[in-house]
C-alpha cells in the first residue's frame, strides 16, 4: 500500500520476477511428479486431481504476476534492461506450458491408463525420470544463472528430443491396440514438449532474444 | 552514479531551485514595483490569468516550475494573487498535456489507445470540472485566496504584505546573495540587473526542477515500483495516497501520470484504480510550491502556495466523496476516447485546440 513506497525495497522486481520463475519451474514439477506417480500406479484420486488442478492454477496465476511485474518495471524505469525484460515475458510462457503438459500427463490417468504394469515399464519410467530430473536441475541453474550448467543441461537434453519424436512416430505406425499406441503416442509427445520448452528456459540464460521459442524445431537452431 | 553520489546531487540541485525563486523574488523588487506590474497589467481578466498558467505549463512541460515562479512573483510583489490564483489553477489544467502526449503513443492499436487516451484525458476532465467549479467560486467570494490567506497567517504568524523567516529562507540567503553578486559584477543598470536576475530565476527553477525529477525518478525508481505493484489493485485512499507520495518523491505530476499511461494501455491496470492515484497526483505536486515559499519567506508567496493545496484538495472533495459524481470525469474521458479511435485525428487537434490554441486565443482576446 502506500507505506510500502517507505519500505525498503530489499531487491529489485527483476529479482522478484526471477524468484516468480523459479518457483513456477518447481510447482510444474510438482504437477508432474504427482501426474507421474498416478501414472505409475498410483491411480485415480481426488488428492491427485485437487494437487494437479491447484498448483496448476497458481502456475496460471503467478504467470499473469510476473508479466504484471515485467510491464510495471518497463514502465518505471527508464533505462530499464530491455533484453532481459522481453526474455522473461518470454520464457515465463515456456515455464507455464512445462506445467501445463506435465497436468495433460494426469489425462491419461484420467482415461483409465496405468504404466506400472506395461510391457515397456522400464523404458517409459527411465523417460519419466529423466525428464523429472532436467525439470529439477532446470530450476536449479536457472535460480544460479549458470551459464556453463545450461549450456551442459541442453546438450544433456538434447538427444532425447529425437528419441521421444521416435517413439510418436513409432506409435503412429504400430499395429497393437489403439489405447496403447495412443497413450505412448501422447505421454512421448508431452514428454518431449515439457523437454523442449524446458531447454527453451535454459537458452534464454545463453542465447540472444531473437533466438528463443525455436528450440525444437530445427536442430540447426540448436546450440 | 552511486546512489549517494546522486542523493548529494539532488540535495544540491533542490538548494540551487530554492535560490532561483529568491533570485526571482529579488530580481521583481530590483526592478522595481512601477515597471514589473506592467509585465501583468493586461492580465488582470481572470480567465486570461487561466490561459497564461495553462500555456506557460505546457511550454515548460512543469507545474512545478510554473507555480514556483508564480510563488515568486507574488513573493515580490509583482503578481497581485486575486490575478495568480487562476493561473495556479491553469498550470493544474496545462500540466496534463504531458500524458496526453504520451497517450498518443498507442495511437496504433485500437482498443490500447482507447485505455490510454481515457486514461490521460480523465485527468485533464478532473482538472476542468474543478476549475469550472471552483474559478467562479473564488472569484465571487475568494473563498480559497482567504482560507489560504488565514492559513498562511497562521503558520507564519505574519500578516498579508509582510514576511516570516524560516530556516529554508535564511540557508538560502548565502547562495542568491553569491548569485546576485555575481550577476552584479556583469549588469549595473538597476532595470537590467532585475531582468537579468529574472531571467536567472526562472533559468535556475527550471533546469533544477528537470534534473531533480530526473535524478529523484532513477533514486526512488524501485519503491516507485514497489508502491505501484502493492496499489494497482487497490482503489480510493490508498491509491491516491499512493499517487500523492510519489508526485511529492519525484516532484513531478506528470513524471506519475505518464508511468500510469503504459499500464493502463496493456490493461494491467484499470483506468478506475489509476483515477484516484491521479487524483493523488495533483495533491502531491503542490509541494514544490510550498517549498518555493519558505524560500521566498513573504506571506502573500505561502498564500498563493495553499491555494494550490487547497484548490486540488477542494476539487478531490468536491468530485470524489459523492458516488455520482466521482467517476464523472472518466466517463467523459471514455466518451472523448470512444470517438478518438474512430477518428484518430480528433485526438491530435484535441490537445492542440485544449492546450494551445484555444488558450493563446484567450490571451489574445482577453489581454
Amino acid at each position: 500500500m502506500v507505506f510500502d513506497f517507505f519500505r525498503s525495497p530489499g531487491h529489485s522486481a527483476l529479482e522478484e520476477v526471477e524468484a516468480q520463475l523459479v518457483e513456477m519451474l518447481r510447482d510444474g514439477h510438482t504437477v508432474y511428479v504427482t501426474a507421474m506417480e498416478a501414472l505409475f500406479g498410483g491411480g485415480k484420486s481426488k488428492e491427485a486431481k485437487k494437487e494437479v488442478k491447484t498448483t496448476d492454477r497458481g502456475i496460471n496465476k503467478m504467470q499473469k504476476e510476473v508479466r504484471r511485474l515485467l510491464m510495471v518495471h518497463a514502465s518505471v524505469n527508464e533505462n530499464v534492461d530491455l533484453p532481459l525484460v522481453l526474455t522473461y515475458m518470454s520464457v515465463v510462457k515456456d515455464i507455464e506450458r512445462a506445467g501445463d503438459y506435465a497436468k495433460n500427463i494426469y489425462d491419461l490417468v484420467k482415461y483409465g491408463e496405468d504404466f506400472s504394469t506395461a510391457p515397456d515399464h522400464d523404458e517409459l519410467a527411465s523417460y519419466r525420470d529423466a525428464v523429472g530430473q532436467l525439470m529439477l536441475d532446470a530450476a536449479d541453474v536457472f535460480e544460479q544463472r549458470d551459464n556453463d550448467a545450461a549450456q551442459k543441461l541442453v546438450s544433456k537434453a538434447d538427444g532425447f528430443l529425437d528419441i521421444y519424436e521416435d517413439h510418436v512416430r513409432m506409435a503412429y505406425e504400430s499395429d497393437g491396440p489403439a489405447a496403447v499406441a495412443v497413450s505412448r503416442a501422447l505421454y512421448y509427445r508431452w514428454l518431449k514438449r515439457i523437454t523442449a520448452h524446458t531447454m527453451n528456459l535454459m537458452t534464454s540464460l545463453v542465447m540472444p532474444v531473437d533466438q528463443l521459442d525455436y528450440y525444437d524445431e530445427d536442430p540447426n537452431d540448436r546450440l | 552514479m552511486p546512489t549517494w553520489v546522486r542523493a548529494t546531487l539532488v540535495v544540491g540541485l533542490l538548494y540551487l531551485f530554492l535560490v532561483g525563486v529568491r533570485l526571482l523574488e529579488t530580481g521583481v523588487k530590483v526592478l522595481g514595483e512601477d515597471s514589473a506590474e506592467g509585465l501583468f497589467n493586461g492580465v488582470t481578466h481572470p480567465i486570461a490569468a487561466l490561459f497564461v498558467g495553462v500555456l506557460a505549463t505546457v511550454l515548460v512541460q512543469s507545474s512545478s516550475v510554473t507555480t514556483a515562479t508564480i510563488v515568486g512573483l507574488v513573493a515580490g510583489g509583482v503578481l497581485p494573487i486575486p490575478t495568480a490564483v487562476p493561473m495556479i489553477m491553469g498550470a493544474n489544467i496545462g500540466t496534463t498535456v504531458t500524458n496526453t502526449v504520451v497517450s498518443l503513443g498507442h495511437v496504433r492499436r485500437s482498443e490500447e489507445f482507447r485505455r490510454a487516451f481515457s486514461a490521460a484525458t480523465m485527468h485533464d476532465f478532473f482538472n476542468l470540472i474543478a476549475v469550472a467549479i471552483l474559478l467562479p467560486l473564488e472569484l465571487a467570494t475568494g473563498v480559497l485566496s482567504k482560507t489560504a490567506a488565514a492559513i498562511a497567517e497562521r503558520v507564519s504568524g505574519g500578516g498579508l504584505g509582510g514576511t516570516f523567516d524560516s530556516p529554508i529562507k535564511g540557508a538560502v540567503k548565502w547562495g542568491a546573495g553569491h548569485v546576485e553578486s555575481a550577476v552584479e559584477r556583469v549588469v549595473s543598470n538597476p532595470t537590467a540587473l532585475g531582468v537579468a536576475l529574472i531571467l536567472v530565476g526562472v533559468g535556475f527553477i527550471f533546469f533544477t526542477l528537470v534534473y531533480i525529477t530526473k535524478n529523484m525518478k532513477v533514486l526512488v525508481a524501485k519503491r516507485i515500483e514497489q508502491s505501484l505493484n502493492a496499489a494497482l489493485a487497490k482503489s480510493g485512499i490508498i491509491a491516491m495516497a499512493t499517487g500523492a507520495v510519489i508526485t511529492f518523491a519525484v516532484q513531478s505530476s506528470s513524471i506519475t501520470t505518464s508511468i500510469l499511461i503504459p499500464l493502463v494501455a496493456s490493461g494491467i491496470l484499470l483506468i478506475r484504480n489509476a483515477y484516484p492515484i491521479t487524483l493523488g497526483a495533483n495533491v502531491g505536486t503542490t509541494i514544490t510550491a510550498l517549498l518555493a515559499a519558505l524560500a521566498a519567506g513573504t506571506v502573500d508567496g505561502l498564500t498563493i502556495a495553499f491555494v494550490h493545496v487547497l484548490f486540488n484538495i477542494a476539487g478531490i472533495l468536491l468530485l470524489y466523496p459523492l458516488p455520482a459524481m466521482r467517476f464523472v470525469p472518466v466517463r467523459i474521458a471514455e466518451r472523448l476516447a470512444d470517438v478518438a479511435i474512430r477518428r484518430r485525428w480528433l485526438a491530435v487537434t484535441y490537445v492542440a485546440l485544449a492546450f494551445i490554441v484555444v488558450p493563446l486565443l484567450g490571451i489574445v482576446v482577453l489581454t
